[in-house]
């Protein structure tokens, strides 16, 4: 799961252009959203497409985004239980 | 006025599956696409089956937007009895956004690797599609491109309408077209809002939009000109109004404030009141956000007793930048049918929404009615059209309170462009280039935009909005009534990662941000976002004219006392790769031409609002020709009357080129009158128009005249007082625009 997440933090850095970030920076359990990263609707169809590039996890409905994104941890559980690759 | 969509070829058939409550949402029939998934609006006939209908030859360049227009155009003219010789004083008007990506995304590689497909290259803008469209029928008297998303059509007829107000002509012809493609299918889909069922806007069950297609167009004119005609009219455009929401890139906000202001703007504009509207043609997509945003505006400017509404993309589709135009002609057959359109699919109440119409008969006559069209970017248009001719637009112009009667002042004027940006240093020492083609050297971004704030924008996103915040901080004008744009291409980087990403990957996980930031708007709407702008915004993709379709939009307004205060720009970047495809058109690379990138902003007040403004020059004429006559060319010159330079728009002074015609043009036209150059400072580009008032501008203000902008062989301007600043590329297109110290 360490594993898991560090890539995580990794992929979400680059996939959201979050230039002057490291990974150090994200803490596992702050919200992505709103405060924490201060990430946006448009960054979280970003993560969608990421988590079907590279898990094969497939949203059908973003407002499921809301949920799996919360903080690191609950996104990398829920990776780990529903990838594909 | 004329119309094609999923729902039938023309306005009769239209009438009957509206009547029948016949959708023309359906399976994909004629895109070929991975995505079968998704129901569309598609104009029941094949691009080639169109072609045909036109009698376009078999190896003429022709595009599914162009030929839905000419097919709606061309109803339209007939309808309204419009020969060659009234065209030739109207002007022509049509938004879209996409313009020729059907063949673009078709052919892109095949216009990166060989010469198969050249001749679509310069079809892929939206300029390209107006043009083919209205050269179809006959030369009009000016031509104009908006494209601000799923209202360009709306704003095209507010743009007309306020070229008949302000008296640059009695007839315009205006609307929009638009064709499904892969690239919209799937940019759509990348945000996540197409629907998997048939679209059910205003229910609570909504999940989505369907996409449509189809075009439609409107001739408008003035009772005078009507009766001159012996023609009846049929409708009344009666007000309009266009605000932006400046709150996100593809989102409405929760209070829906954008839409609230254009409508009440446009009920104000026809002298109306709330309770005067019998029915509102919503913009209604089925998404869940524009729904719930839109019900609250509705709620908000009409209280308890909201009037009849309904959403006709439940029967077209969401014909995007062309639904502006379809749904006003929805609403006049409403208005001469006394018929409420339905709102196919709903059934179930929405907690927080309207609820649509569910039976046609009108509880009352119908007299005036209200349409909505909103884009991305909060780019909110409303209009208001009425059943009694006696009721035109109210009068406007001169005598109304503000103005611009004696021109506009340029109050600032800002570049980011191969010279040394936010700088005047050019003026001194300009940097002389070699090379064909060079990008903008950019400035510090961060002095004016957080890391945080510029990570999703792309280059020419930065420069743009840089160079608008600076000219706002030069004039102190921190909310101009107006943001217009002109932009040749757009964001043409994140359009080809879309593109190639769609031509080499295929349809799987394409991103949203590219095709967010591929719309022409995305920048006009970026400065309204980030400055919390609400007023007029607007943004022009009409080739080497973008910059000046978004001029004369200013100035038109500032006549009209509809603003005082406007922000236009020009915002054009050039990538290598569409460099290398714009040689093969021979517009760029060509001997001693030098391909550049231009991002200007300039600040038009209609007066100084106190002593203490900076002034840079003021701007005393404007006038557009599409496809003058040399008449017409001499009746303008004499017009202008008496002046001290011609700043002309040639980029090359090699012996053998097509622009020695140009320079010999204008020495005919003004004879005696110094001539002088910019682009071969500021390099060509779609939107270097601007770059040239922006020098013209610097250089009335600081009375000197840098040498690099003489051209050998022609005199030296005795004065710097009144100055012409001329655009016209390859004999059409043509810009007068006179700035005076």
């Amino acid at each position: 799961m360490e594993e898991l997440i560090e890539k995580l933090k990794q992929q979400i850095i680059e996939v959201l252009n979050l230039e002057e970030v490291t990974p150090a920076d994200i803490d596992n359990d702050a919200p992505l959203f709103g405060e924490g990263l201060g990430l946006d609707s448009i960054d979280a169809l970003e993560l969608i497409v990421m988590m079907e590039k590279e898990y094969g996890i497939k949203l059908k409905n973003p407002a499921e985004g809301k949920e799996i994104f919360k903080s690191i941890n609950v996104m990398a559980q829920y990776i780990s239980e529903h990838r594909t690759k | 006025m004329g119309i094609v969509s999923a729902i039938g070829f023309d306005v009769e058939e239209t009438l009957q599956s509206l009547r029948a409550g016949k959708t023309g949402i359906d399976a994909l029939r004629y895109l070929q696409t991975d995505h079968h998934e998704f129901p569309v609006g598609e104009v029941q006939m094949s691009t080639d089956e169109m072609a045909k209908r036109l009698g376009i030859p078999d190896g003429t360049p022709r595009t599914r937007t162009a030929m839905m227009g000419i097919m709606a155009l061309g109803q339209a003219l007939q309808q309204a009895n419009l020969h060659k010789d009234d065209m030739a004083k109207a002007a022509f008007v049509s938004g879209t956004t996409v313009g020729g990506m059907d063949m673009s995304e078709q052919f892109y590689m095949d216009f990166l690797t060989n010469d198969l497909h050249n001749d679509y290259i310069s079809q892929h803008d939206c300029g390209a599609c107006t043009e083919s469209i209205a050269d179809y029928f006959g030369p009009f008297a000016s031509v104009s491109t908006l494209s601000t998303a799923c209202s360009s059509a709306a704003n095209a007829i507010i743009n007309g309408a306020n070229a008949i107000r302000e008296g640059s002509c009695e007839i315009a012809v205006v609307g929009g077209s638009e064709c499904i493609t892969k690239f919209h299918l799937n940019g759509f889909n990348s945000l996540m809002i197409l629907d998997h069922e048939q679209c059910r806007p205003f229910d609570e069950t909504r999940a989505g939009l369907n996409l449509g297609e189809g075009a439609a167009f409107l001739v408008i004119e003035t009772a005078d000109s009507a009766r001159r005609r012996g023609v009846t009219p049929i409708a009344v455009l009666e007000g309009y109004g266009n605000a932006c929401d400046a709150f996100h890139q593809t989102a409405s906000s929760p209070d829906g404030e954008g839409s609230y202001r254009a409508m009440r703007e446009a009920l104000a504009d026809a002298g109306l009141q709330p309770q005067d509207i019998d029915y509102i043609n919503a913009h209604g997509t089925g998404t869940p956000n524009n729904d719930t945003s839109e019900s609250q505006a509705m709620m908000r400017l009409f209280g308890e007793t909201i009037p009849p509404v309904s959403s006709t993309k439940s029967f077209t589709g969401h014909t995007t930048s062309a639904s502006g135009s379809i749904e006003a002609v929805i609403c006049i057959l409403a208005l001469q049918h006394q018929f409420l359109p339905l709102n196919l699919g709903w059934k179930h109440q929405m907690p927080d929404g309207i609820t649509p119409v569910t039976d046609q008969h009108p509880v009352r006559p119908l007299q005036h009615v209200l349409c909505n069209s909103f884009g991305f970017g909060g780019n909110d248009s409303s209009l208001v059209i009425g059943k009694e001719p006696s009721k035109a637009l109210l009068p406007l112009g001169e005598g109304r309170e503000g103005a611009a009667g004696e021109g506009a002042f340029i109050l600032a004027a800002t570049q980011i462009s191969i010279q040394e940006g936010l700088s005047e240093a050019w003026m001194q020492s300009p940097i002389q280039y070699d090379e064909p083609y060079v990008r903008s050297l950019d400035v510090d971004y961060k002095q004016w935009l957080s890391v945080g704030e510029s990570r999703r924008m792309g280059k020419l996103l930065k420069r743009a909005l840089v160079t608008s915040l600076a000219a706002m901080r030069q004039s102190g004008v921190e909310h101009p009534d107006a943001i217009i744009t002109g932009t040749g291409l757009g964001c043409i980087e994140n359009t080809e990662i879309l593109l190639t990403h769609l031509c080499e990957e295929g349809e799987e996980n394409c991103k949203p941000t590219p095709f967010m930031q591929s719309t022409h708007n995305t920048i006009s709407s970026l400065v309204s976002i980030h400055t919390h702008t609400h007023g007029y915004n607007a943004t022009y993709a009409h080739k080497e004219a973008s910059f000046d379709c978004a001029l004369e939009d200013a100035w038109r307004q500032m006549k009209l006392g509809r603003i005082h205060t406007a922000l236009v720009g020009g915002q054009d970047e050039m990538t290598p790769k569409y460099f290398g495809l714009l040689c093969k058109t021979g517009y760029l690379g060509q001997p001693s031409q030098i391909a550049g990138e231009a991002a200007v902003s300039v600040m038009l007040s209609a007066k100084p609002r106190n002593e203490l403004d900076n002034v840079l020059c003021r701007m005393t004429y404007f006038k557009r020709l599409y496809r003058p006559t040399p008449e017409e060319l001499q009746q303008t010159a004499a017009a202008i009357g008496c002046f001290d330079a011609v700043v002309t728009s040639v980029s090359q002074l090699s012996t053998f080129n097509s622009q020695l015609s140009t320079l010999q043009e204008a020495a005919t036209l003004f004879p005696d009158t110094p001539l002088l150059q910019y682009k071969n400072i500021f390099g060509e580009s779609y939107t270097a128009y601007g770059l040239g008032i922006y020098a013209t501008a610097h250089v009335l203000h600081c009375q000197q005249l840098p040498p690099a902008m003489l051209i050998p062989g022609f005199v030296t301007p005795a004065a710097l007082h009144r100055i012409l600043v001329l655009n016209q590329i390859g004999g059409k297109d043509y810009t007068f625009t006179v700035l005076e110290s």
